[in-house]
């Protein structure tokens, strides 16, 4: 049978970087098709490429048997490519259906009725349910990727290219994200998931090509192949999971007891959660995006007002605390969102190394910033991850994204930290990044601070932290004892079931 | 900063062959303008002591809107702010005589221009509304209140726009004198202040704060910058050097406050801070700059050149710049 999509010898560099060196690329329609490999291996450069984005030093495409040059992305559209990046493109403000015909209107007059029509058979189709009128801002994570889907089939589109899709997904949603992706594939349409989560790949793709530095390194049928050498493969290098189950957890240093927080529309986000993590211990948080982790964070780093209960580090009340002298306290904090809060993209690693711990001593004397001591910081942030860069006094924006993470993360771990919060401290780290983030929180915990990991990643929780909690609507749960390990009894926790 | 590629030649070209041409259909030949534009701001004595008598309230003024800039707000309320810290401190000085009602007019001028940009600190950082806006309704008011207290209250006999002059003791002196050129101590102290506002942005953890809250509010807020202070704080301190900047103009040049006392410094400033770039050493060419084009095309107009070109010139300028960093902040994606 011919493929659907044919890549051969696509080379692609930025500047002197070689991001893909003579890849070959195959897709037969049938099954799900996964690409994986470590941030940085090309699996996203490669998929623009066959996207139109962008145009490759050499090589050639052909799509259907037949070799195509694209001009640009639009082109690649009309001959039926569909490409959902990992950053949704969907506008809160638009309702779904605007969302949905953005760009692909097909006429220069909104034919509301047509396009509802249209828009709710393509979704009862796959069997989802969307309310056309309502703002897209009120979509979950899951809603907003199966609006994705629904894109890509008002597009017409025959090839789907999915960019992490369940980044964001609950393991139900994910379950259910990807059997939705193999009825298409059965119909007839080619899916491609861009991933970095093994276990998927195992339960749900019919073949996996992995590729690391830029080069193809393996093309395997997934019932031919293991979780184990998939990993081998994407690293190169046979991989270690982190030391588990540390000293015996000591002193709390952060105690929250009913502590109530306000969201942005006024309601209670967080309804009274309550919870210890002591000296010594990594505690992951999981839960399904929306129920509380964002208001919990703010409330404990001090940049969200407590409506009522208690926050404590080591054993001193700090809910009326303000952030910064949190931080002088020992909070130290991986937040969500790098580019929008964990670094000044414009300013040097050096500068953006004192971010946060600008009023902690030795950075401040006086009123002065020490500034040799926060070049020395740089360096040791940078060089705790083996962070890539080109010179301490470039700017963050010369960084990539998973490089800027190792930067976030060895940042909190330094000028000694007494309780690190962590939100999806792992985002965008490929699996060597992963493993070394979570050998460092183990190792700041063993001197003595206590971590808490927020993820939505149940399975990286489970596999990296001493204990696991729950949040579940705006509340913490606890699993029954016996249970902290139980990937059932948790995930039955995640959506309040109990 | 990346070198200078072939569309930024092409683009400062096209600006000075459009000058050019504009000079031409006014029926002056450009080379001949450009001469006189630098021996009429720079090629004798008292060409400098003018330009430099404009430089200084532009440097002034140039830093306090590089402050605000640096913590991510469009101060276009200088000129207000001058205007008010400019007669605030004319009325103390004209009641207050000798070294002592120097200091006093130029803390009355600080404070002036401070309370005068306060409700924009105020509003931006707690009702969100946009201080561009709010600057140039308060310019608006500032300009009406002090004509009507300059021709009413306190309008000098005889005169009628114009305050009585203050006394000579309370003048701030000149360094050095060769007749016609004098350096008067107004310049060097806004020199200083360059040096402090750098220092103080590179140095102290306020200005780091300050530079995280222009740079990204919310990274800043994350790392416990409150943001909200330091907007409030930004804008007034912004407001007090255009305020001092008005002070300072009486007190070393013109030694009494009068409609039209300012030829437009404050929103000159925008131009000169833009100019800036990174850093606030850059605001003294940039100053220099501005006060030597206004001065230069005031004389070139014995050629029959309208005194307008200085908008045209500098407006050329302006944009050419900007067209250059906002290249440069797009090619972020």
């Amino acid at each position: 049978m011919t493929p659907v999509v044919r890549m051969s010898g696509v080379t692609h560099s930025f500047g002197a970087l070689a991001a893909l060196e003579s890849v070959d690329f195959e897709v037969a329609t049938g099954s799900v098709y996964a690409l994986v490999g470590e941030n940085g291996a090309g699996k996203t450069t490669l998929m623009r490429v066959l996207y139109g984005a962008l145009r490759p030093d050499a090589g050639t495409i052909e799509v259907e048997g037949v070799e195509r040059k694209w001009r640009s992305s639009a082109d690649a559209i009309a001959h039926g490519i569909g490409m959902v990046s990992q950053h949704y493109s969907i506008i809160p403000e638009l309702t779904c259906l605007q969302n949905l015909v953005l760009g692909a209107e097909g006429s220069f007059v909104i034919h509301g009725d047509a396009f509802r029509e249209r828009a709710t058979r393509l979704g009862s189709k796959m069997g989802f349910a969307f309310d056309w009128d309502a703002e897209a801002s009120t979509l979950s994570p899951a809603g907003a990727q199966k609006l994705e889907i629904v894109k890509l089939l008002w597009r017409e589109s025959k090839i789907m290219v999915l960019d992490e899709p369940t980044a964001m997904l609950s393991p139900a949603d994910s379950d259910a994200l990807y059997a939705s992706l193999k009825q298409l594939a059965s119909e007839g349409a080619t899916v491609i998931v861009v991933t970095h989560r093994i276990p998927e790949v195992m339960q749900h793709c019919g073949r996996v090509t992995v590729l690391r530095g830029g080069v193809k390194v393996a093309d395997r049928a997934v019932a031919e192949t293991s979780a184990h050498e998939l990993a081998e493969l994407i690293v190169g290098h046979s991989v270690s999971r982190s030391p588990q189950g540390a000293a015996d957890p000591g002193e709390p240093m952060l105690e929250v007891s009913g502590l109530v927080v306000k969201g942005e529309r006024k309601d209670d986000a967080l309804k009274g959660a309550s919870f210890v993590v002591r000296s010594g211990e990594v505690v992951g948080l999981a839960g399904v995006d929306g129920n509380g982790q964002r208001e919990l964070f703010h409330a404990l780093v001090g940049t969200l007002p407590a409506a009522g209960g208690t926050v404590l580090l080591g054993g001193s009340d700090v809910t009326r605390v303000r952030s910064r002298d949190r931080f002088v306290r020992g909070v130290r904090l991986i937040p969500e969102d790098r580019h929008e809060e964990g670094v000044v993209e414009d300013w040097s690693l050096v500068d953006n190394a004192a971010l946060g711990l600008q009023h902690v001593p030795p950075l401040i004397n006086g009123v002065w910033a020490d500034l040799a001591r926060r070049q020395a910081l740089a360096l040791r942030v940078a060089d705790r991850f083996k962070t890539k860069h080109q010179g301490l006094h470039r700017s963050m924006r010369s960084l990539s994204g998973g490089n800027q993470q190792r930067f976030v993360a060895a940042r909190a771990l330094e000028l000694d930290p007494r309780v690190i919060l962590a939100f999806q401290p792992t985002r965008g780290l490929d699996i060597d990044g992963t493993a070394q983030v979570y050998a460092s929180l183990r190792e700041a915990a063993r001197g003595g601070a206590g971590v808490l990991v927020v993820s939505f990643d149940l399975d990286e929780l489970l596999e990296n932290c001493d204990r696991t909690i729950v949040i579940h609507a705006g509340r913490v749960h606890e699993p029954t004892p016996g249970q902290g390990h139980d990937r059932q009894a948790i995930g039955r926790l995640m959506v309040g079931a109990s | 900063m990346k070198a200078f590629g072939w569309k930024q030649v092409a683009l400062t070209v096209a600006a000075f062959g459009f000058v050019a041409l504009t000079l031409i259909a006014v029926g002056v030949m450009p080379g001949e303008a450009a001469m006189e534009l630098v021996r009429g701001s720079m090629g004798t004595k008292n060409a400098w002591n003018e330009t430099l008598k404009l430089t200084t309230p532009l440097l002034i003024a140039g830093l306090a809107v590089f402050i605000a800039l640096r913590a991510g707000l469009f101060n276009i309320g200088a000129e207000g702010q001058l205007l008010v810290g400019g007669l605030c401190g004319t009325v103390v000085a004209l009641n207050v005589e000798g070294v002592l009602g120097t200091v006093l007019a130029c803390l009355a001028g600080l404070v002036a221009g401070g309370l005068w940009a306060l409700p924009a600190g105020l509003i931006k950082a707690y009702r969100n509304g946009h201080e561009v806006i709010t600057t140039i309704m308060l310019n608006n008011i500032a300009a009406a209140l002090v004509a009507g207290l300059v021709a009413g209250p306190l309008r000098q006999e005889g005169m009628s726009t114009s305050t009585e002059v203050v006394a000579e003791s309370t003048w701030l002196p000149s360094l050095y004198e060769n007749v016609p050129f004098r350096l008067n101590i107004a310049l060097v102290g806004a020199l200083l202040l360059v040096w402090g506002v750098a220092v103080w942005i590179k140095r102290t953890v306020a200005g780091y704060e300050l530079s995280a809250t222009g740079a990204n509010p919310k990274a800043a807020a994350t790392a416990g910058v409150e943001v909200k202070r330091v907007t409030v704080r930004a804008m007034t301190v912004s407001g007090a050097l255009s305020g001092l900047a008005g002070a300072v103009q009486v007190l070393a040049y013109e030694h009494n406050f009068y409609v039209g006392f300012s030829s437009g410094f404050g929103f000159d400033a925008l131009g000169v801070a833009l100019l800036a770039g990174g850093s606030p050493w850059g605001a003294i060419p940039s100053a220099l700059l501005f006060g030597a084009l206004s001065k230069g095309t005031t004389s070139i107009q014995v050629l029959g050149v309208p005194k307008g070109l200085s908008g045209i010139l500098l407006g050329v300028i302006i944009i050419v710049f900007a067209a250059y960093r906002y290249r440069r902040v797009k090619s972020h994606d």
